[in-house]
C-alpha cells in the first residue's frame, strides 16, 4: 500500500531498477508511456512533453512559461494515476512533486559513474574523457531545471527518503533494498496521505487549465476546494477574478474556488507613470 | 469571495504613515530651529581674529614711523645748533684775540655773519621745534652782539689808543653779551639731546609692548577659536555615539548662532532620520518573520475549531429532520463559538503584525509578556513545550513602545523555543534589575546553551547558529537595537548543557504616564482584519 | 443487529466526542467518549476497546502515548489518530508507530466512519456503512 517514485541520473539505470521493483512487489510500473495518452488527451506533441522533462529551459530552447505548462499536465496526469495505490512511478518527475506526501518514497538512484559516462559516450559518439566532462554539465542543468520548475535541487540527497548508489550495490540489492523499505509501516497509506495526494492532483489539474491564462497565478487545493491568488491591477480585479472562477470550476472535482488577489503594485506604477 | 487582500495594503499603511508624517514635521521643526539662528561662521571668527592682529601691527608700524620721523627732526635740529655753537664759539675766540691783540676783529664779525646765516637758513627747522617766538630770543641776542662788536671796531678805529672808560664799559658788555651768548645756544643742545634720548626710549618701549599685546591678542583668538572648535567637535563626538548606541533624537540647537556646525548637524540629523526609517523598515521585517514562524503553529491551531464546526455542520445537515429544536439550537450555538474561537487564534497575530505607529507609554511589563506568549502559544503547543512565567508584585512599569518590545520578547521566546528540545521547559521571569529603577526580564531555556566561543559574536548582524534559510542574524541585533532605544539592555549568560538565560533590563518610568495621544485605532479595518 | 463494535474516543476538545458519539452509534458502534487523556489510559488498562479514536496534540500526554500503551496493551486494538497539527513526519511516526489509520484535522463524519468501517473489516467486523449516509455519503 504505498507509492515508489524513483529519481535516477541515468535514464536506463533507473528504468531498470524501476521495471525491477515493480515486479519484484507485484506493483504497476508508471513511466513515459504516460506521455503517449497525455500527448493524445490534452492535445499535446508528444516530443514537446519529453523535452519538457529533459531539457533547461534554454535561449534557444522551449520558452520557460510554456514548458511549466506541459510539466504540469505531466504532473496532473501523473498525480491522478498515483491515486490508485502501489504503482512505482518512474521518469515523470514524480519525485519532485510528491514532497509531503507520507506514503511515497522517494528513492535517487546513483548509477555507477563509468557506466554512466560510457552511456553517454556510446549515444553521442564521443570520447569517454569528454563525456565525463559533459556529466558534469548536465548535473549542473539538472540542478537548474529542477529549481527552476519545482524549487528544489533534484540533485539535494536530503530531497530523498533514501539514496542508494549502484556504484556500491548490486541491481539485485538495491531492489531488495527498495522492496524492504516500501514494506517499512512508515511508507503506507492513510487517510491523511491520500488527501494530500488528491489535493495536490487537484491542484496540478487546475493549475493547467488556468496556468496558460494566468502565468502568475498560485494556488492550493484542498477537498475540493481552490484557493488562488493572482496578481491584478485594481480596475481588472473583478474581471479577473470572474474569470479565475469560471474556469477553475469547469475541472471535475472543484467545488469551491476562492480567489484573491494580490495587488499588482509594480504594474499599478507602470500604468500611472503613462 | 474574499475581499482581504486588496483591503489590506492601506489598513497597514495608515498607522504608520501617519507616523511618518508626524517625526517629518518633528524633523521639520528641528531643521528650522538649527538654520533660523543668526550666522556666524568659523570662516568670519577667523577673519575677524586675524583681522584684529593685523589692525593692531599696523598700528604699531604708524607710532614707530612717526617716533622715527620726530627722532630725525630733532637729530637735524641738533645738527643745526651744534654749527651755531661752534660758530658762535668761534667769533668769541676771535674777540679774545681782538681785545688781546686788537686783530681778526673781522673774523669774529665773519663767524657772527656765518651762525645768522644758519639761524636764517634753518628758520623752518628751528621754528618747529622752538616755536614761531624763537626769533625773537636767538637773533636779537645774536644782533646785539654783533652790534656791540661793530661799535668796538668803530671805537677802536677813531680813538686808536688803548684804554678810555668807554671801551672798557663796552669791552665788558661783548664779553657778558658772548657769554651768554655761547650759554644759551649750550643749554639748548642739552635740553634737545635729552628729549632725543627720550623719544628713542619711547620706540622702544612701544616695540616691547605692542609685542606683547600682539601675542595677548594672538593668544586670544586661538582660545577663542579653540574653545569653539574643540567644543563642537566634543559634542559631534558624543552625538557619534549616542547615535551609535540606538538613540536617534535629532540634534537640537545648543548655541545662539550657526556655523559650519550647523550644516554638519543638519546632515548628520539628515542621516539619522534615514537610519531611523531604515530601522523602522528592520524592524518591520524582521517582525514579518516572526509572524511568519507563528503562522504555521496558527493554521494548525485554527483545524481544532475548523474541526469542531465541520462535524457539527454535518451532523446537523445529515439529523437535521430527527433532531429536537433544543439539539439544533445546541448545534448552532457551538458552531457560532467555534466560529468566534477561530477568529481570535488569527485576530492576536494580525494585530501583531499590523504596522503601527510607534508610542511610548507607561507598560505593564508582566501583561506585555503574557500577551506575547498568547502569541506564541500555538508554537508551543506546536512543539510541545511548557513555559512558565514568574513575576514580582506590584513591579514598577517601563516606558516603552508596546509593540517593539513585544517582538523583542517574541523574538526571545522564539529563540529559546527553538534551543528547547521537543516537550522542554522555558522560564519567563520578571523582577527587579540588581541596579535601581531597572526592572530585568529573564528568558530561561534549558536547551543545550551556547557555546562560550560565539557568546561574543551572538548580538552581531547576521550572526545566526540556525540552518540556511532559517535565521537571518538579525533577529537579536534587532532586539538589541530596540532594548537600546528604550535606554536598557540585553545581556546574555550561558552555560554548555544547561541552557541559556537572556536578560532584557529596561529603566522603569519616571516620568507620569502620557495620556491624550492617541493611537491611531482603525476600527473598519480591524473589524474585517 | 450485530453486537456493536466498542470504540474509545479521545479528544480535548468536547465538541468532538458530542458530535462524534451519535455519528458513530448509527454505523453501529459503541463509543465512550473522552477528554481527559489520563482517565482513558485508565479506561484502556481496564477494558479492550477494538477501536480507538485519539487526538495527538493535547495537554500533558501525547496521542503518541496513548497509541503505544494501546499497542502494548491490546495489540488488536485498532488506533486511528486524528490531529489538526498534521505533517508528514507526525503522520510517518504514528505509522510506524502501528497506528491504523491517520486522519488531519477538519474531517467530516464519514471520513472517520469510512476508516471505522475499513478498521472494523480488518477485524472480522461488518459494520452497516450505508446506515449513516442517507443521501449515499
Amino acid at each position: 500500500m504505498s507509492l515508489i517514485a524513483i529519481s535516477a541520473d541515468s535514464y536506463p539505470q533507473g528504468l531498470d531498477i524501476a521495471q525491477r521493483t515493480a515486479a519484484a512487489l507485484g506493483y504497476g510500473l508508471l513511466g513515459r508511456e504516460l506521455l503517449a495518452q497525455v500527448a493524445a488527451d490534452r492535445g499535446l506533441p508528444q516530443e514537446q512533453l519529453v523535452q519538457a522533462l529533459e531539457e533547461t529551459p534554454g535561449f534557444f530552447g522551449m520558452r520557460t512559461r510554456r514548458q511549466q505548462e506541459l510539466l504540469l499536465h505531466i504532473q496532473a496526469a501523473c498525480l491522478e494515476r498515483l491515486l490508485a495505490d502501489n504503482l512505482v512511478c518512474y521518469g515523470l518527475g514524480a519525485h519532485l512533486y510528491l514532497v509531503g506526501v507520507s506514503h511515497a518514497l522517494r528513492v535517487r538512484v546513483l548509477a555507477e559513474p563509468q557506466q554512466r559516462a560510457a552511456e553517454l559516450a556510446a549515444l553521442r559518439g564521443l570520447p569517454p574523457e569528454r563525456a565525463a566532462k559533459l556529466l558534469e554539465r548536465q548535473d549542473q542543468e539538472r540542478r537548474r531545471w529542477s529549481s527552476q520548475f519545482f524549487q528544489a535541487d533534484e540533485m539535494d540527497p536530503a530531497q530523498y527518503d533514501m539514496v542508494l548508489s549502484l556504484g556500491n550495490l548490486e541491481p539485485e540489492k538495491a531492489v531488495e533494498i527498495i522492496c524492504d523499505a516500501a514494506g517499512y509501516r512508515k511508507f503506507q497509506a492513510m487517510t491523511y496521505s491520500r488527501k494530500c495526494l488528491q489535493d495536490k492532483a487537484l491542484a496540478a489539474r487546475v493549475l493547467a487549465k488556468l496556468m496558460p491564462r494566468f502565468p502568475d497565478i498560485r494556488l492550493q487545493a484542498s477537498d475540493g476546494t481552490v484557493v488562488a491568488q493572482v496578481q491584478s491591477l485594481k480596475r481588472d480585479q473583478r474581471k479577473k477574478q470572474e474569470a479565475v472562477r469560471e474556469l477553475a470550476s469547469q475541472v471535475p472535482g472543484v467545488s469551491y474556488v476562492e480567489v484573491q488577489v494580490i495587488r499588482d503594485y509594480f504594474g499599478q506604477a507602470a500604468q500611472s507613470g503613462r | 469571495m474574499t475581499s482581504i487582500p486588496q483591503n489590506q495594503p492601506p489598513a497597514v499603511g495608515a498607522g504608520g504613515q501617519a507616523e511618518r508624517t508626524r517625526l517629518a514635521e518633528r524633523a521639520e521643526g528641528i531643521r528650522r530651529a538649527l538654520v533660523e539662528r543668526p550666522r556666524f561662521s568659523l570662516r568670519l571668527q577667523m577673519y575677524l581674529g586675524f583681522l584684529a592682529a593685523f589692525i593692531l601691527s599696523a598700528g604699531v608700524a604708524v607710532a614707530l614711523v612717526y617716533n622715527f620721523h620726530d627722532m630725525e627732526n630733532k637729530i637735524r635740529f641738533l645738527e643745526i645748533v651744534n654749527d651755531y655753537v661752534m660758530e658762535v664759539e668761534q667769533a668769541r675766540r676771535f674777540e679774545k684775540n681782538f681785545l688781546l691783540y686788537g686783530s681778526n676783529l673781522s673774523d669774529a664779525l665773519d663767524s657772527v655773519f656765518q651762525a645768522e646765516q644758519i639761524l636764517t637758513r634753518n628758520a623752518g627747522e628751528l621754528a618747529a621745534v622752538m616755536g614761531p617766538g624763537w626769533s625773537q630770543v636767538m637773533l636779537p641776542k645774536l644782533r646785539g652782539y654783533q652790534a656791540l662788536l661793530e661799535r668796538l671796531g668803530r671805537l677802536q678805529g677813531a680813538a686808536g689808543a688803548q684804554g678810555g672808560p668807554a671801551r672798557q664799559d663796552l669791552q665788558a658788555r661783548v664779553r657778558k653779551e658772548g657769554q651768554e651768548m655761547v650759554s644759551a645756544a649750550l643749554a639748548l643742545l642739552s635740553k634737545e639731546k635729552a628729549s632725543l634720548s627720550t623719544t628713542t626710549r619711547r620706540s622702544r618701549q612701544i616695540l616691547i609692548y605692542s609685542l606683547a599685546l600682539l601675542l595677548v591678542v594672538l593668544v586670544l583668538n586661538a582660545y577663542l577659536l579653540g574653545i569653539r572648535m574643540l567644543g563642537s567637535i566634543n559634542r559631534f563626538g558624543e552625538y557619534a555615539n549616542r547615535i551609535a548606541a540606538g538613540d536617534y533624537t535629532p540634534i537640537t540647537p545648543s548655541r545662539r548662532y550657526r556655523d559650519e556646525f550647523t550644516d554638519l548637524a543638519l546632515a548628520i540629523n539628515a542621516m539619522i532620520q534615514e537610519l531611523e526609517n531604515r530601522e523602522a523598515v528592520l524592524i518591520q521585517s524582521h517582525k514579518m518573520r516572526a509572524v511568519g514562524t507563528l503562522t504555521s503553529g496558527v493554521a494548525h491551531e485554527l483545524n481544532n475549531p475548523l474541526n469542531n464546526i465541520t462535524l457539527t455542520a454535518h451532523v446537523l445537515q445529515e439529523d437535521y429532520a430527527g433532531l429536537s429544536d433544543a439539539e439544533r439550537q445546541e448545534m448552532i450555538a457551538d458552531v457560532v463559538q467555534e466560529a468566534g474561537r477561530a477568529k481570535k487564534i488569527i485576530s492576536n497575530l494580525l494585530d501583531f503584525a499590523r504596522e503601527t505607529g510607534s508610542q511610548l507609554e507607561p507598560l505593564d511589563l508582566p501583561h506585555l509578556l503574557q500577551e506575547t506568549i498568547d502569541l506564541a502559544a500555538n508554537q508551543i503547543k506546536l512543539l510541545g513545550i511548557k513555559i512558565q512565567l514568574q513575576s514580582s508584585d506590584n513591579l514598577p512599569r517601563v516606558h516603552g513602545d508596546s509593540q517593539q518590545l513585544r517582538q523583542v520578547f517574541l523574538n526571545l521566546i522564539l529563540n529559546a523555543i527553538d534551543a528547547s528540545a521537543k516537550g522542554g521547559k522555558i522560564q519567563v521571569i520578571v523582577v527587579p534589575a540588581d541596579e535601581p529603577n531597572y526592572v530585568a526580564v529573564k528568558v530561561i531555556d534549558f536547551g543545550s546553551g551556547i557555546p562560550a566561543h560565539i557568546l561574543p559574536s551572538l548580538f552581531d548582524p547576521f550572526f545566526t547558529t540556525k540552518g540556511r534559510g532559517k535565521g537571518t542574524g538579525l533577529g537579536l541585533s534587532v532586539s538589541q537595537g530596540i532594548v537600546a532605544k528604550h535606554g536598557g539592555r540585553i545581556m546574555v549568560s550561558s552555560q554548555a548543557g544547561q541552557g541559556a538565560t537572556f536578560t532584557v533590563v529596561l529603566p522603569v518610568t519616571t516620568i507620569p504616564a502620557e495620556l491624550g495621544e492617541g493611537r491611531h485605532p482603525e476600527p473598519a479595518n480591524r473589524a474585517k482584519a | 443487529m450485530p453486537e456493536p463494535l466498542e470504540v474509545l474516543l479521545l479528544d480535548d476538545e468536547p465538541i468532538v466526542g458530542r458530535r462524534l458519539k451519535p455519528a458513530l452509534a448509527k454505523i453501529g458502534c459503541a463509543v465512550e467518549v473522552f477528554e481527559n487523556p489520563e482517565k482513558a489510559l485508565a479506561r484502556l488498562q481496564e477494558k479492550e476497546f477494538k477501536i480507538v479514536v485519539t487526538d495527538i496534540r493535547m495537554d500533558d500526554i501525547d496521542g503518541m502515548q496513548v497509541l503505544e500503551f494501546v499497542r502494548e496493551r491490546w495489540p488488536e486494538s485498532k488506533v486511528i489518530m486524528i490531529t489538526g497539527y498534521a505533517m508528514m513526519s507526525l503522520a510517518r511516526e504514528a505509522m510506524e508507530k502501528g497506528a491504523f489509520d491517520f486522519i488531519a484535522k477538519p474531517f467530516k463524519p464519514d471520513d472517520l466512519r469510512r476508516v471505522i468501517a475499513k478498521a472494523a473489516r480488518a477485524l472480522g467486523y461488518t459494520l452497516d456503512f450505508e446506515a449513516a449516509a442517507p443521501e449515499g455519503g
